[in-house]
Protein backbone atom coordinates (compact mmCIF):
# COMPACT_ATOMS: atom_id res chain seq x y z
CA UNK A 1 0.00 0.00 0.00
CA UNK A 2 1.28 3.43 -0.80
CA UNK A 3 -1.04 6.31 -0.20
CA UNK A 4 0.37 9.81 0.08
CA UNK A 5 -0.88 12.17 2.74
CA UNK A 6 -2.82 14.33 0.30
CA UNK A 7 -4.79 11.37 -1.11
CA UNK A 8 -5.35 10.05 2.38
CA UNK A 9 -6.73 13.40 3.64
CA UNK A 10 -9.02 13.58 0.64
CA UNK A 11 -10.38 10.11 1.30
CA UNK A 12 -10.74 10.94 4.98
CA UNK A 13 -12.76 14.03 4.11
CA UNK A 14 -15.01 12.20 1.67
CA UNK A 15 -15.60 8.84 3.33
CA UNK A 16 -14.16 8.77 6.84
CA UNK A 17 -15.90 5.53 7.80
CA UNK A 18 -14.75 3.65 4.72
CA UNK A 19 -13.91 0.02 5.45
CA UNK A 20 -11.48 -0.24 2.56
CA UNK A 21 -8.44 -2.24 3.72
CA UNK A 22 -5.87 0.18 2.29
CA UNK A 23 -7.63 3.12 3.87
CA UNK A 24 -7.89 1.41 7.26
CA UNK A 25 -4.22 0.53 7.13
CA UNK A 26 -3.32 4.11 6.22
CA UNK A 27 -4.98 5.42 9.39
CA UNK A 28 -2.08 3.97 11.34
CA UNK A 29 0.66 4.61 8.80
CA UNK A 30 2.34 7.38 10.80
CA UNK A 31 1.63 9.79 13.70
CA UNK A 32 0.62 12.41 11.14
CA UNK A 33 -1.91 10.04 9.56
CA UNK A 34 -3.20 9.01 13.01
CA UNK A 35 -3.66 12.62 14.06
CA UNK A 36 -5.66 13.36 10.89
CA UNK A 37 -7.85 10.31 11.59
CA UNK A 38 -8.52 11.48 15.17
CA UNK A 39 -9.53 14.94 13.95
CA UNK A 40 -11.78 13.44 11.28
CA UNK A 41 -13.44 11.17 13.85
CA UNK A 42 -14.07 14.12 16.16
CA UNK A 43 -15.61 16.11 13.32
CA UNK A 44 -17.85 13.19 12.35
CA UNK A 45 -19.16 12.99 15.90
CA UNK A 46 -20.02 16.67 15.78
CA UNK A 47 -21.59 16.30 12.36
CA UNK A 48 -23.74 13.40 13.51
CA UNK A 49 -24.81 15.34 16.56
CA UNK A 50 -25.71 18.40 14.47
CA UNK A 51 -27.82 16.31 12.10
CA UNK A 52 -29.86 14.76 14.87
CA UNK A 53 -33.54 15.64 14.75
CA UNK A 54 -36.02 13.78 16.87
CA UNK A 55 -38.83 12.42 14.74
CA UNK A 56 -42.30 13.18 16.12
CA UNK A 57 -43.37 9.99 17.85
CA UNK A 58 -47.09 10.23 17.19
CA UNK A 59 -46.49 10.97 13.52
CA UNK A 60 -44.26 7.95 13.10
CA UNK A 61 -46.90 5.81 14.79
CA UNK A 62 -49.51 7.22 12.40
CA UNK A 63 -47.49 5.92 9.47
CA UNK A 64 -48.42 2.41 10.50
CA UNK A 65 -52.09 3.36 10.09
CA UNK A 66 -51.53 3.42 6.34
CA UNK A 67 -51.45 -0.35 6.35
CA UNK A 68 -54.39 -0.85 8.68
CA UNK A 69 -57.59 -2.27 7.24
CA UNK A 70 -60.64 0.00 7.14
CA UNK A 71 -62.60 -0.10 10.37
CA UNK A 72 -66.23 -0.53 9.38
CA UNK A 73 -67.90 0.95 6.35
CA UNK A 74 -70.23 3.58 7.77
CA UNK A 75 -68.96 6.83 9.21
CA UNK A 76 -70.03 7.09 12.82
CA UNK A 77 -72.78 9.51 13.87
CA UNK A 78 -73.29 10.85 10.39
CA UNK A 79 -77.03 11.20 10.75
CA UNK A 80 -76.76 12.93 14.10
CA UNK A 81 -74.39 15.45 12.57
CA UNK A 82 -76.36 16.61 9.55
CA UNK A 83 -79.23 18.34 11.38
CA UNK A 84 -76.65 20.24 13.42
CA UNK A 85 -74.97 21.35 10.22
CA UNK A 86 -78.23 22.56 8.73
CA UNK A 87 -79.25 24.42 11.88
CA UNK A 88 -75.86 26.05 12.05
CA UNK A 89 -76.16 27.04 8.40
CA UNK A 90 -79.33 28.96 9.21
CA UNK A 91 -77.72 30.72 12.17
CA UNK A 92 -74.75 31.55 10.03
CA UNK A 93 -76.91 33.08 7.32
CA UNK A 94 -78.70 35.30 9.84
CA UNK A 95 -75.55 36.52 11.54
CA UNK A 96 -73.22 36.86 8.59
CA UNK A 97 -74.20 40.39 7.64
CA UNK A 98 -72.80 41.93 10.81
CA UNK A 99 -69.38 40.38 10.69
CA UNK A 100 -66.33 42.25 9.46
CA UNK A 101 -63.62 40.01 8.04
CA UNK A 102 -59.94 40.46 8.36
CA UNK A 103 -58.47 40.19 4.90
CA UNK A 104 -54.75 39.57 4.75
CA UNK A 105 -54.69 37.28 1.78
CA UNK A 106 -55.42 38.15 -1.80
CA UNK A 107 -58.38 36.29 -3.27
CA UNK A 108 -56.63 33.72 -5.40
CA UNK A 109 -53.54 32.99 -3.40
CA UNK A 110 -55.30 30.63 -0.99
CA UNK A 111 -57.21 29.03 -3.86
CA UNK A 112 -53.94 28.48 -5.72
CA UNK A 113 -52.50 26.81 -2.64
CA UNK A 114 -55.60 24.61 -2.24
CA UNK A 115 -55.38 23.37 -5.83
CA UNK A 116 -51.64 22.63 -5.51
CA UNK A 117 -52.08 20.98 -2.14
CA UNK A 118 -55.01 18.83 -3.24
CA UNK A 119 -53.08 17.75 -6.34
CA UNK A 120 -50.33 16.47 -4.09
CA UNK A 121 -52.28 13.79 -2.23
CA UNK A 122 -55.89 14.96 -1.83
CA UNK A 123 -57.53 12.22 -3.87
CA UNK A 124 -55.39 9.50 -2.31
CA UNK A 125 -56.21 10.63 1.19
CA UNK A 126 -59.92 10.69 0.34
CA UNK A 127 -59.62 7.11 -0.87
CA UNK A 128 -57.79 6.15 2.31
CA UNK A 129 -60.39 7.82 4.50
CA UNK A 130 -63.32 5.93 2.97
CA UNK A 131 -64.94 3.71 5.56
CA UNK A 132 -62.39 4.69 8.14
CA UNK A 133 -62.68 6.67 11.36
CA UNK A 134 -59.55 8.56 12.32
CA UNK A 135 -58.45 7.90 15.87
CA UNK A 136 -55.85 10.64 16.12
CA UNK A 137 -58.01 13.72 15.52
CA UNK A 138 -57.64 15.06 19.03
CA UNK A 139 -53.84 14.75 19.09
CA UNK A 140 -53.31 16.27 15.64
CA UNK A 141 -55.53 19.28 16.40
CA UNK A 142 -54.21 19.71 19.93
CA UNK A 143 -50.69 20.13 18.61
CA UNK A 144 -51.89 23.30 16.90
CA UNK A 145 -54.08 24.19 19.88
CA UNK A 146 -57.45 23.41 18.36
CA UNK A 147 -60.19 21.00 19.29
CA UNK A 148 -63.07 19.50 17.32
CA UNK A 149 -66.64 19.00 18.44
CA UNK A 150 -67.34 15.27 18.75
CA UNK A 151 -69.99 15.28 16.02
CA UNK A 152 -67.52 16.81 13.61
CA UNK A 153 -64.64 14.59 14.72
CA UNK A 154 -66.79 11.51 14.12
CA UNK A 155 -66.97 12.35 10.42
CA UNK A 156 -63.21 12.52 10.01
CA UNK A 157 -61.81 9.51 8.19
CA UNK A 158 -58.26 10.77 7.88
CA UNK A 159 -56.28 13.57 9.48
CA UNK A 160 -52.65 14.69 9.32
CA UNK A 161 -50.51 17.76 9.56
CA UNK A 162 -49.73 19.52 6.32
CA UNK A 163 -48.02 22.65 5.02
CA UNK A 164 -50.17 25.75 4.50
CA UNK A 165 -49.26 29.18 3.09
CA UNK A 166 -48.23 30.42 6.55
CA UNK A 167 -46.96 27.38 8.39
CA UNK A 168 -48.17 24.08 9.70
CA UNK A 169 -51.85 23.21 9.30
CA UNK A 170 -54.16 20.23 9.34
CA UNK A 171 -55.51 18.20 6.43
CA UNK A 172 -58.76 16.36 7.18
CA UNK A 173 -60.99 14.17 5.05
CA UNK A 174 -64.61 13.93 6.15
CA UNK A 175 -66.83 11.05 5.06
CA UNK A 176 -70.30 12.32 4.28
CA UNK A 177 -73.31 10.57 2.77
CA UNK A 178 -72.70 12.53 -0.39
CA UNK A 179 -69.04 11.82 -0.80
CA UNK A 180 -65.74 12.85 0.75
CA UNK A 181 -65.01 16.42 1.71
CA UNK A 182 -61.51 17.72 2.27
CA UNK A 183 -60.99 20.30 4.99
CA UNK A 184 -57.76 22.25 5.41
CA UNK A 185 -57.19 24.14 8.65
CA UNK A 186 -54.78 27.08 8.23
CA UNK A 187 -54.00 28.40 11.73
CA UNK A 188 -51.97 31.41 10.60
CA UNK A 189 -53.78 32.44 7.44
CA UNK A 190 -56.40 35.19 7.59
CA UNK A 191 -58.98 35.29 4.84
CA UNK A 192 -62.19 36.95 3.76
CA UNK A 193 -65.04 34.43 3.75
CA UNK A 194 -65.86 33.37 0.24
CA UNK A 195 -66.92 30.56 -2.05
CA UNK A 196 -64.79 29.61 -5.02
CA UNK A 197 -64.86 27.21 -7.90
CA UNK A 198 -61.29 25.90 -7.97
CA UNK A 199 -59.28 25.28 -11.12
CA UNK A 200 -59.53 21.54 -10.52
CA UNK A 201 -63.33 21.75 -10.66
CA UNK A 202 -63.88 21.42 -6.92
CA UNK A 203 -66.08 23.73 -4.90
CA UNK A 204 -64.37 25.46 -2.01
CA UNK A 205 -65.73 27.50 0.86
CA UNK A 206 -63.10 29.45 2.76
CA UNK A 207 -64.11 30.54 6.24
CA UNK A 208 -62.30 32.67 8.79
CA UNK A 209 -62.05 31.36 12.36
CA UNK A 210 -61.36 33.27 15.54
CA UNK A 211 -57.78 32.15 14.91
CA UNK A 212 -56.76 31.33 11.36
CA UNK A 213 -59.08 30.00 8.73
CA UNK A 214 -60.42 26.84 7.22
CA UNK A 215 -61.15 25.68 3.69
CA UNK A 216 -63.81 23.12 2.90
CA UNK A 217 -63.43 21.46 -0.51
CA UNK A 218 -65.52 18.92 -2.37
CA UNK A 219 -67.27 18.14 -5.60
CA UNK A 220 -70.75 18.67 -4.14
CA UNK A 221 -71.36 22.36 -3.48
CA UNK A 222 -74.35 21.71 -1.22
CA UNK A 223 -72.33 19.48 1.11
CA UNK A 224 -69.45 21.93 1.06
CA UNK A 225 -71.76 24.79 2.02
CA UNK A 226 -73.44 22.76 4.76
CA UNK A 227 -70.17 21.78 6.36
CA UNK A 228 -68.63 25.21 5.93
CA UNK A 229 -71.64 26.83 7.58
CA UNK A 230 -71.05 25.01 10.83
CA UNK A 231 -67.30 24.66 10.78
CA UNK A 232 -66.80 27.72 12.96
CA UNK A 233 -68.69 25.97 15.75
CA UNK A 234 -67.01 22.66 15.07
CA UNK A 235 -63.33 23.61 15.11
CA UNK A 236 -62.49 25.68 18.13
CA UNK A 237 -59.33 26.97 19.76
CA UNK A 238 -58.38 24.56 22.52
CA UNK A 239 -58.69 25.72 26.12
CA UNK A 240 -55.89 28.14 26.88
CA UNK A 241 -55.07 28.84 23.23
CA UNK A 242 -55.14 32.45 22.05
CA UNK A 243 -58.36 33.30 20.26
CA UNK B 1 -74.31 -33.07 -1.78
CA UNK B 2 -73.33 -32.31 1.76
CA UNK B 3 -69.88 -33.51 0.94
CA UNK B 4 -69.73 -31.21 -2.07
CA UNK B 5 -71.01 -28.27 -0.01
CA UNK B 6 -68.43 -28.98 2.64
CA UNK B 7 -65.74 -29.17 0.03
CA UNK B 8 -66.82 -25.79 -1.37
CA UNK B 9 -66.96 -24.27 2.11
CA UNK B 10 -63.60 -25.73 2.94
CA UNK B 11 -62.07 -24.48 -0.28
CA UNK B 12 -63.51 -21.00 0.25
CA UNK B 13 -62.12 -20.93 3.75
CA UNK B 14 -58.71 -21.94 2.43
CA UNK B 15 -58.82 -19.23 -0.22
CA UNK B 16 -60.00 -16.68 2.33
CA UNK B 17 -57.23 -17.70 4.69
CA UNK B 18 -54.64 -17.33 1.94
CA UNK B 19 -55.94 -13.88 1.07
CA UNK B 20 -55.87 -12.84 4.71
CA UNK B 21 -52.42 -14.34 5.17
CA UNK B 22 -51.20 -12.42 2.15
CA UNK B 23 -52.72 -9.20 3.45
CA UNK B 24 -51.24 -9.80 6.90
CA UNK B 25 -47.82 -10.47 5.36
CA UNK B 26 -48.13 -7.31 3.31
CA UNK B 27 -48.98 -5.26 6.38
CA UNK B 28 -46.16 -6.83 8.34
CA UNK B 29 -43.69 -6.04 5.54
CA UNK B 30 -44.93 -2.46 5.35
CA UNK B 31 -44.78 -1.93 9.11
CA UNK B 32 -41.24 -3.27 9.12
CA UNK B 33 -40.29 -0.72 6.45
CA UNK B 34 -41.94 2.14 8.31
CA UNK B 35 -40.39 1.18 11.63
CA UNK B 36 -36.93 0.58 10.17
CA UNK B 37 -36.60 3.58 7.88
CA UNK B 38 -39.31 6.06 8.95
CA UNK B 39 -37.21 8.02 11.42
CA UNK B 40 -34.14 8.32 9.18
CA UNK B 41 -36.31 9.30 6.23
CA UNK B 42 -38.01 11.97 8.32
CA UNK B 43 -34.61 13.40 9.32
CA UNK B 44 -33.48 13.28 5.71
CA UNK B 45 -36.68 14.99 4.56
CA UNK B 46 -36.31 17.66 7.24
CA UNK B 47 -32.80 18.46 6.11
CA UNK B 48 -33.61 18.60 2.42
CA UNK B 49 -36.77 20.69 2.71
CA UNK B 50 -36.17 22.53 5.97
CA UNK B 51 -39.78 22.40 7.12
CA UNK B 52 -41.55 20.09 9.52
CA UNK B 53 -44.99 20.15 7.92
CA UNK B 54 -43.59 19.61 4.44
CA UNK B 55 -41.29 16.85 5.69
CA UNK B 56 -44.29 15.08 7.24
CA UNK B 57 -46.18 15.46 3.99
CA UNK B 58 -43.27 13.99 2.06
CA UNK B 59 -42.95 11.05 4.43
CA UNK B 60 -46.68 10.44 4.39
CA UNK B 61 -46.70 10.50 0.61
CA UNK B 62 -43.60 8.32 0.39
CA UNK B 63 -45.10 5.61 2.56
CA UNK B 64 -48.51 5.86 0.87
CA UNK B 65 -46.82 5.18 -2.45
CA UNK B 66 -44.67 2.48 -0.89
CA UNK B 67 -47.78 0.76 0.48
CA UNK B 68 -49.45 0.82 -2.91
CA UNK B 69 -46.38 -0.42 -4.76
CA UNK B 70 -45.10 -2.85 -2.14
CA UNK B 71 -45.29 -5.79 -4.55
CA UNK B 72 -42.75 -4.10 -6.82
CA UNK B 73 -40.14 -4.31 -4.08
CA UNK B 74 -38.64 -7.71 -4.83
CA UNK B 75 -35.36 -7.33 -2.97
CA UNK B 76 -35.75 -6.49 0.71
CA UNK B 77 -32.13 -5.30 0.75
CA UNK B 78 -33.01 -2.57 -1.72
CA UNK B 79 -35.83 -1.17 0.44
CA UNK B 80 -33.94 1.83 1.79
CA UNK B 81 -32.75 2.90 -1.62
CA UNK B 82 -36.26 2.36 -3.01
CA UNK B 83 -37.83 4.57 -0.33
CA UNK B 84 -35.23 7.30 -0.86
CA UNK B 85 -36.02 7.28 -4.58
CA UNK B 86 -39.74 7.68 -3.87
CA UNK B 87 -39.09 10.49 -1.40
CA UNK B 88 -36.76 12.39 -3.75
CA UNK B 89 -39.31 12.08 -6.55
CA UNK B 90 -42.04 13.42 -4.28
CA UNK B 91 -39.84 16.31 -3.23
CA UNK B 92 -39.18 17.17 -6.88
CA UNK B 93 -42.94 17.14 -7.46
CA UNK B 94 -43.54 19.68 -4.72
CA UNK B 95 -41.38 22.10 -6.68
CA UNK B 96 -43.28 21.38 -9.88
CA UNK B 97 -46.54 22.16 -8.12
CA UNK B 98 -45.24 25.40 -6.67
CA UNK B 99 -46.18 24.43 -3.15
CA UNK B 100 -44.94 27.26 -0.91
CA UNK B 101 -41.44 26.61 0.39
CA UNK B 102 -40.41 27.26 3.95
CA UNK B 103 -37.17 27.17 5.85
CA UNK B 104 -37.85 26.66 9.51
CA UNK B 105 -35.41 23.88 10.33
CA UNK B 106 -33.70 26.24 12.73
CA UNK B 107 -36.96 26.52 14.64
CA UNK B 108 -37.16 22.77 15.20
CA UNK B 109 -36.21 21.88 18.72
CA UNK B 110 -32.92 20.02 18.59
CA UNK B 111 -32.60 16.85 20.63
CA UNK B 112 -31.66 17.17 24.26
CA UNK B 113 -28.33 18.99 24.41
CA UNK B 114 -28.14 19.42 28.14
CA UNK B 115 -25.06 17.23 28.23
CA UNK B 116 -23.23 19.84 26.17
CA UNK B 117 -21.62 22.96 27.52
CA UNK B 118 -22.52 26.39 26.11
CA UNK B 119 -19.56 26.42 23.71
CA UNK B 120 -20.40 22.99 22.37
CA UNK B 121 -24.04 23.98 21.91
CA UNK B 122 -22.92 27.07 20.01
CA UNK B 123 -20.68 24.96 17.81
CA UNK B 124 -23.47 22.51 17.04
CA UNK B 125 -25.84 25.38 16.22
CA UNK B 126 -23.19 26.85 13.94
CA UNK B 127 -22.73 23.49 12.25
CA UNK B 128 -26.49 23.15 11.74
CA UNK B 129 -26.65 26.56 10.12
CA UNK B 130 -23.68 25.61 7.96
CA UNK B 131 -25.38 22.43 6.79
CA UNK B 132 -28.50 24.39 5.82
CA UNK B 133 -26.37 26.83 3.86
CA UNK B 134 -24.42 24.23 1.94
CA UNK B 135 -25.20 24.26 -1.77
CA UNK B 136 -27.66 21.43 -2.53
CA UNK B 137 -25.06 19.60 -4.64
CA UNK B 138 -22.89 19.26 -1.51
CA UNK B 139 -25.64 18.94 1.07
CA UNK B 140 -27.57 16.11 -0.52
CA UNK B 141 -24.71 13.60 -0.83
CA UNK B 142 -23.68 14.46 2.71
CA UNK B 143 -27.19 13.75 4.00
CA UNK B 144 -27.43 10.54 2.02
CA UNK B 145 -24.12 9.44 3.51
CA UNK B 146 -24.46 10.55 7.13
CA UNK B 147 -28.21 10.42 7.73
CA UNK B 148 -29.21 7.58 5.41
CA UNK B 149 -25.99 5.62 5.61
CA UNK B 150 -25.51 5.14 1.88
CA UNK B 151 -22.09 4.23 0.49
CA UNK B 152 -20.38 6.44 -2.09
CA UNK B 153 -21.30 3.95 -4.82
CA UNK B 154 -24.95 4.02 -3.77
CA UNK B 155 -24.97 7.82 -3.65
CA UNK B 156 -23.41 7.97 -7.12
CA UNK B 157 -26.13 5.72 -8.46
CA UNK B 158 -28.87 7.66 -6.72
CA UNK B 159 -27.65 11.04 -7.94
CA UNK B 160 -26.66 9.72 -11.33
CA UNK B 161 -23.09 10.98 -11.12
CA UNK B 162 -19.71 9.24 -10.96
CA UNK B 163 -18.28 7.96 -7.71
CA UNK B 164 -15.38 10.38 -8.10
CA UNK B 165 -17.80 13.28 -8.34
CA UNK B 166 -19.53 12.11 -5.16
CA UNK B 167 -16.19 11.82 -3.34
CA UNK B 168 -15.31 15.37 -4.38
CA UNK B 169 -18.70 16.73 -3.29
CA UNK B 170 -18.48 15.01 0.07
CA UNK B 171 -14.94 16.25 0.63
CA UNK B 172 -15.90 19.83 -0.24
CA UNK B 173 -19.02 19.68 1.93
CA UNK B 174 -16.94 18.74 4.96
CA UNK B 175 -14.25 21.27 4.11
CA UNK B 176 -16.81 24.08 3.95
CA UNK B 177 -18.26 23.09 7.31
CA UNK B 178 -14.82 22.86 8.92
CA UNK B 179 -13.83 26.23 7.50
CA UNK B 180 -17.01 27.74 8.88
CA UNK B 181 -16.28 26.43 12.36
CA UNK B 182 -12.71 27.74 12.22
CA UNK B 183 -13.74 31.09 10.77
CA UNK B 184 -16.43 31.70 13.37
CA UNK B 185 -14.03 30.73 16.10
CA UNK B 186 -16.52 28.80 18.19
CA UNK B 187 -14.54 25.94 19.62
CA UNK B 188 -16.20 23.93 22.30
CA UNK B 189 -14.52 21.25 24.32
CA UNK B 190 -15.57 18.75 21.73
CA UNK B 191 -12.70 16.40 22.15
CA UNK B 192 -13.63 15.88 25.74
CA UNK B 193 -17.34 15.60 25.19
CA UNK B 194 -17.77 13.74 21.96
Amino acid sequence: MSMDYSDYKRWLGADPTSQDADFLAARHASPEFEQAAREADAFERKLNHALRIDAPTEFMADLLDIAQPARGTEPVARRRWMPIALAAALLMAVGAAGVAWNLNRGSGMVEEYLVAHYAMDGAQLEAMAAGHSATNVEAILAELRYAAQPEFAALIGFVKHCPTPDGKGVHMVLNTERGPVTVILMPSTSVADRSSRLENGMEARIVSLSRGSIAVMGMNSVVVEELAASVRESILPAAGAPA
Amino acid sequence: MDGHANWITGRNEAVTKRVFDKEADRRRAFNELAETYGVDLYRYAMWICGNDALARDLIQETFLRAWKALESLQDKGAAKSWLITILRREYARTFERKVPQFTDVETIDPPDERELGPDDQAEIRNLRAGIMQLPPKYREPLLLQVVMGLSCDEIAEKLNVSKNAVMTQLFRAREQLKERLQRDGVTGNVHGLF
